[in-house]
């Protein structure tokens, strides 16, 4: 789901090797990205990635890609290994952040040489990893910064809004935190996630400066990262300390693949301490036997060590079953399940020779949806045209253009456009629009739609009944109720059914006009001829007469 | 020799007639004029009668002359105020003349004799004479010239010679030459002796009525020759919906890949079977308010019996004896039951799961589902997903790639098709596969995964579920050759009339 940019020079220089565009396609799949566009730039060429899987933030970059294809190729086997040094960087976190962003993790990395590509792709990732995985910044938010330009110790700290006051990234003035969050762009698009609080985080050096402002923006003039950037500081915050160690591993292991010196953090709480970033290996164990049972292929202990080793796992085998260990900078390993795709991206999907299986089994559509196409055949029959029309309208449609009362109607809370927020519960409305879409087509116009309409029900466990309803609406001249009833007697004839007319004022028709059909002693639709108020409504100018009948209760099972 | 009711009776004329202007033929035969042409030309090319043609000059009337047919000409209109007053200025003249017959009427009037002219008091006036007293009664050459002209339309230059010299006509502008080709028919020996020999005459008639059929008398007519390609009505048959069609179609070859068809009573589904019961956790993205629907009314809907909810809870919070970690959170029911118009058929199949399935077992749906997008010519708000699941004892990935093949050559025509890792929150091990279509090149035809056991298990079935989903939104764009997705639901009468047949 996350799309982002690569340059295939970056990329190659980070594997060490030179590929074909269709080999890096190939190779894209390793990293469980699809290549999705091919562009040159300046005389270099540049992908875009498709990562397809929301669970792996370590795929998300260029140095992840890379990482992953050395793996897959055989060029490195088994766990990556990153050597962390201790620094002696120390954050204090407040306890007052506890209802507010209450977790930082922290690292350096040392020794870097960044040039434009590699800020790029820094920066990229940690959008991505703050959008996906940090869910918009409210899980994960994270901030990079020129180690060199800042004065350690730091501290993360709840300061009440009003005694916050920094030049914001891209600014060049100070302005409050109030300022921020009405006026800077990023303030509007997060200020929402600490609004209102008493107190807003924010993380200072020890002369005071201000850093940031999480989950919102940095500061322009304390530590912002540049090609010159030697040393980076990492600040990750968030709600739940597992989520920010993984963003945080994530991009200390990114960087460390540019050839940066990993330098550990020590984090002080009111209770506790951390040393982060952690990137101790993760385990699991998966039963042999069911690696080969649902692969499909024939695998041997050694060919699934050797796979394993190739997507970063370390395999020890014990028993029939394999313990692992895998990257700290993954979390998605839930189930052996997890594992088998590893087993089997890492063979290739495509060296797999599909097999279709032999299942004696024999299918059958379903009989009422077969009854709803003989309705469908016999309208055709009648010279009418069928039309599909959409099951999302709105409360205008259903009620105030077919000049009735409003009903209960199934409403969505959160719609898209005020056009599509209901679900209609009778058809008419949908064909009055589409007459009143073609008033310029030559008439007669003879239309049906086989179709659903969504009725409130309590009884039922979504409250809900989609039924199926057959519509009719006829337009031309010299239409009157008479030819919109002697298709219903036709259908209706058809169907078996004995059948009464009882006359009913109605507001969609003409008075004198009008029915509901009575088939046993029930109502199971409504016949008239359309109102001029309903035709002026629609802007159609041509009488339409018109019925609508439930299917339901025509239907029989099939004899067959 | 075979020849039809006209030439028949054209040639039963020309006997008796020898040689006959086309006109009078026309007459004679009581035939419309285009009926005898066209017998004449099929007698001619059967050497039965021959066209001679020849130009000829003839006198046509113009309006003006027309005109004067009606109200006479001017200077009879003059002759007759001057009959009846005697003595007339050019001022009372203005009452029976116009501008432009006012200005040469004095010269006619004295060439004619029928007036003398002089000035009285500085006012020019006419007096009648007694020749013009008499020409009231009188017709002269150019007044018969003009009655004949009025009558027949158009005459031979001759005729009108003989009265006048054909010029005066031309210069009052009362008639016109033209030429005129002169069309005579004549019989020939052949002709002749065919009608001699006697031909038996039938009736033409257009149509073939009933009682022409039962009485027996369509042995004695002749039917009138139609124009077969004359242009006709533009005819708009009912027709089923095209997409309707490339659905039902996709359907029926479903059916016959032995797949079962599921179907479900509502629109409307609750969070639990569109994404709990997929193992799809409550803080997944997907299920932010942005990217799903909710429902304002009504709002919750209720959770299915205890045991399943609580597998599923279980499955979420930590695995329960699936072999999973689970996702390590809260399980809220009330979140699972909060109402949406159902976003993917995938919901179907967890509802199928549930309820139990046939092992081995392939389940499809055809189902309508709702997405929160804009409508555009390439997103739609609601849509038709096909999806299913096929489950087996023995099911294993390679078999996953098989149904997904085997949907792109039956349904695509695909010849080759290539697969890529893909990911699905309830689906592990999962694949995207694009199919190679002879027009469209790659495309993207649809994506399976074997179940996870997180779901599986919870839902009561113990072997692997192979799930798959189709797209086929491109291909049916391609079948129904339109480029603006939401032709699929048109509300284009003309193009739905004019849509060529899909089957």
């Amino acid at each position: 789901m996350p799309k982002f940019d690569v340059a295939k020079h970056d990329l190659e220089r980070l594997v060490g090797k030179e590929f074909t565009v269709e080999e890096w396609e190939d190779l894209f799949l390793y990293a469980k990205c699809e290549l999705d566009d091919i562009w040159e730039h300046e005389g270099k060429i540049y992908f875009k990635a498709d990562a397809k899987d929301t669970n792996r933030p370590d795929l998300w970059s260029a140095e992840g890609i890379a990482r992953q294809v050395r793996w897959a190729l055989g060029m490195v086997r088994g766990l990556p290994r990153y050597d962390i040094e201790e620094s002696d960087v120390i954050v204090y976190v407040d306890e007052k952040l506890k209802d507010i962003r209450p977790f930082g993790v922290y690292a350096v990395v040392e020794d870097l040489e960044l040039d434009e590509e590699a800020l790029k792709q820094i920066i990229q990732l940690q959008e991505k990893v703050a959008l996906t995985l940090g869910r918009k910044r409210k899980e994960v938010a994270i901030g990079t910064f020129d180690f060199d330009k800042l004065r350690p110790p730091f501290y993360y700290k709840a300061v009440e809004p009003k005694k916050i006051e920094f030049v914001p990234l891209n600014c060049e003035r100070e302005m409050s935190a109030e300022e921020i969050l009405e006026e800077h762009e990023k303030g509007k698009e997060y200020g929402h996630l600490i609004k209102g609080r008493p107190y807003y985080p924010l993380l200072v050096d020890s002369e005071g400066n201000v850093l940031s402002m999480p989950p919102v923006i940095n500061s322009e003039t304390h530590g912002k990262v540049t090609e010159e950037t030697k040393s980076i500081f990492i600040d990750i915050t968030g709600w739940h300390l597992e989520t920010i160690m993984l963003a945080l591993n994530v991009i200390v292991t990114a960087l460390a693949e540019r050839g940066g010196k990993i330098r550990s953090v020590r984090v002080i709480y009111k209770d506790f301490e951390l040393k982060t970033p952690d990137l101790t290996p993760k385990e699991f164990e998966v039963d042999l036997n069911y690696i080969k049972r649902l692969a499909g292929v024939e695998l041997t202990d050694k060919d699934i060590k050797d796979l394993l080793e190739r997507m970063m796992y370390e395999v020890d085998f014990v028993d029939r079953r394999a313990k692992l260990k895998y990257p700290a900078f993954r979390n998605d390993i839930m189930h052996p399940r997890d594992v088998l795709e590893d087993v089997l991206i890492a063979y290739g999907y495509n060296n797999i020779e599909p097999e279709e299986p032999e299942l004696a089994v024999q299918g059958k559509g379903d009989d009422f949806v077969d009854f709803e196409n003989a309705i469908r055949d016999l309208m055709v029959g009648f010279g009418l045209q069928e039309v599909m029309t959409f099951n999302l309208t709105n409360r205008e449609a259903q009620f105030d253009k077919m000049n009735i009362p409003e009903k209960d109607i199934v409403e969505i809370e959160n719609p898209i456009s005020q056009k599509w927020s209901a679900l209609r519960r009778w058809l008419l409305p949908s064909l009055m629009e589409f007459l009143g879409r073609n008033t310029h087509e030559e008439y007669p116009q003879r239309i049906f739609e086989v179709g659903k309409v969504t009725l409130i029900d309590e009884s039922r466990e979504t409250k809900t009944i989609s039924e199926s309803k057959l519509g009719v609406a006829i337009a031309h001249p010299k239409v009157t109720f008479t030819e919109a009833k002697e298709i219903l007697d036709s259908v209706l004839r058809h169907l078996g059914a004995e059948y009464a007319i009882r006359e009913i004022e109605h507001g969609s028709f003409i008075s004198g006009r009008a029915g509901e059909i009575i088939v046993e002693g029930k109502k199971v639709g409504i016949i008239g001829e359309i109102h001029p108020q309903v035709l002026e409504n629609w802007g159609v100018e041509m009488p339409v007469a018109a019925f609508e009948i439930f299917l339901r209760p025509f239907y029989k099972e099939g004899v067959f | 020799m075979e020849l039809s009711y006209q030439e028949k009776v054209t040639l039963i004329k020309l006997r008796e007639l020898k040689k006959v202007s086309f006109d009078k033929l026309v007459k004679e035969t009581g035939l419309d004029q285009v009926a005898v042409m066209r017998a004449i030309l099929w007698l001619q090319s059967k050497r039965l009668a021959k066209l001679h043609e020849k130009q000829k000059r003839i006198v046509k009337i113009t309006e003006l002359g027309e005109k004067y047919a009606k109200i006479g000409l001017p200077e009879r209109r003059a002759l007759e105020l001057l009959v009846e007053k005697g003595k007339v200025t050019l001022e009372d003249l203005r009452e029976v003349l116009s501008e432009d017959e006012l200005r040469p009427i004095i010269g006619i009037l004295r060439k004619e004799g029928w007036a003398t002219v002089r000035k009285e008091d500085g006012v020019l006036t006419l007096e009648l004479t007694e020749k013009g007293k008499d020409a009231l009664t009188k017709e002269r050459p150019i007044d018969i010239a003009l009655k004949v002209l009025a009558e027949k339309r158009e005459v031979e230059v001759k005729e009108i010679e003989n009265l006048l010299p054909l010029k005066e006509l031309k210069t009052r502008k009362i008639g016109e030459e033209d030429a005129k080709a002169e069309r005579e028919v004549e019989i020939t020996d052949e002709g002749l002796k065919i009608a001699s020999e006697g031909l038996e005459l039938k009736e033409e008639v257009s149509i073939l009525t009933p009682e022409l059929i039962k009485s027996g008398g369509w042995r004695n007519v002749e039917f009138k020759r139609f124009n077969i390609h004359a242009p006709v009505k533009r005819l708009y048959p009912g027709k089923k919906q095209p997409y309707r069609t490339f659905l039902d179609k996709i359907r029926r070859k479903l059916i016959e890949m032995g797949f079962i068809e599921m179907t479900v009573e509502s629109l409307i589904e609750t969070q639990f079977w569109n994404f709990d019961a997929l193992f799809q956790p409550q803080n997944h993205p997907a299920r932010d308010w942005t990217d799903t629907y909710q429902l304002k009314y009504p709002k919750y809907g209720s959770l299915p019996d205890e045991t399943l909810v609580e597998r599923i809870k279980a499955s979420h919070e930590h695995g329960w004896i699936t072999g999973s970690k689970g996702w390590g959170y809260k399980w809220d029911p009330r979140t699972a039951m909060l109402l949406m118009p159902r976003a993917h058929a995938t919901a179907l199949s967890a509802r199928q799961l549930g309820k139990g399935v046939q092992i081995p077992g392939k389940y499809f749906a055809i189902q309508r589902v709702f997405r929160p997008d804009v409508l555009d010519r390439t997103h739609l708000i609601e849509f038709n997903q096909v999806d299913g699941f096929v489950v087996g004892e023995t099911l294993t990935f390679k078999h996953l790639l098989g149904i997904l093949k085997r949907f792109a050559v039956e349904i695509a025509g695909a010849k080759k098709v290539k697969f890529l890792p893909d990911y699905y929150p309830f689906t592990e091990p999962s694949v995207q596969m694009s199919a190679y279509h002879e027009e469209l090149g790659w495309v993207e035809f649809g994506g399976a995964g074997v179940f996870r056991e997180e779901m599986t298990k919870a839902l009561g079935i113990d072997v692997p579920a192979i799930a798959w989903g189709i797209g086929i939104d491109r291909l049916a764009m391609f079948k129904l050759g339109i480029d603006d997705i939401r032709y699929l639901f048109s509300y284009d009468l003309k193009w739905l009339r004019e849509a060529k047949l899909v089957w």
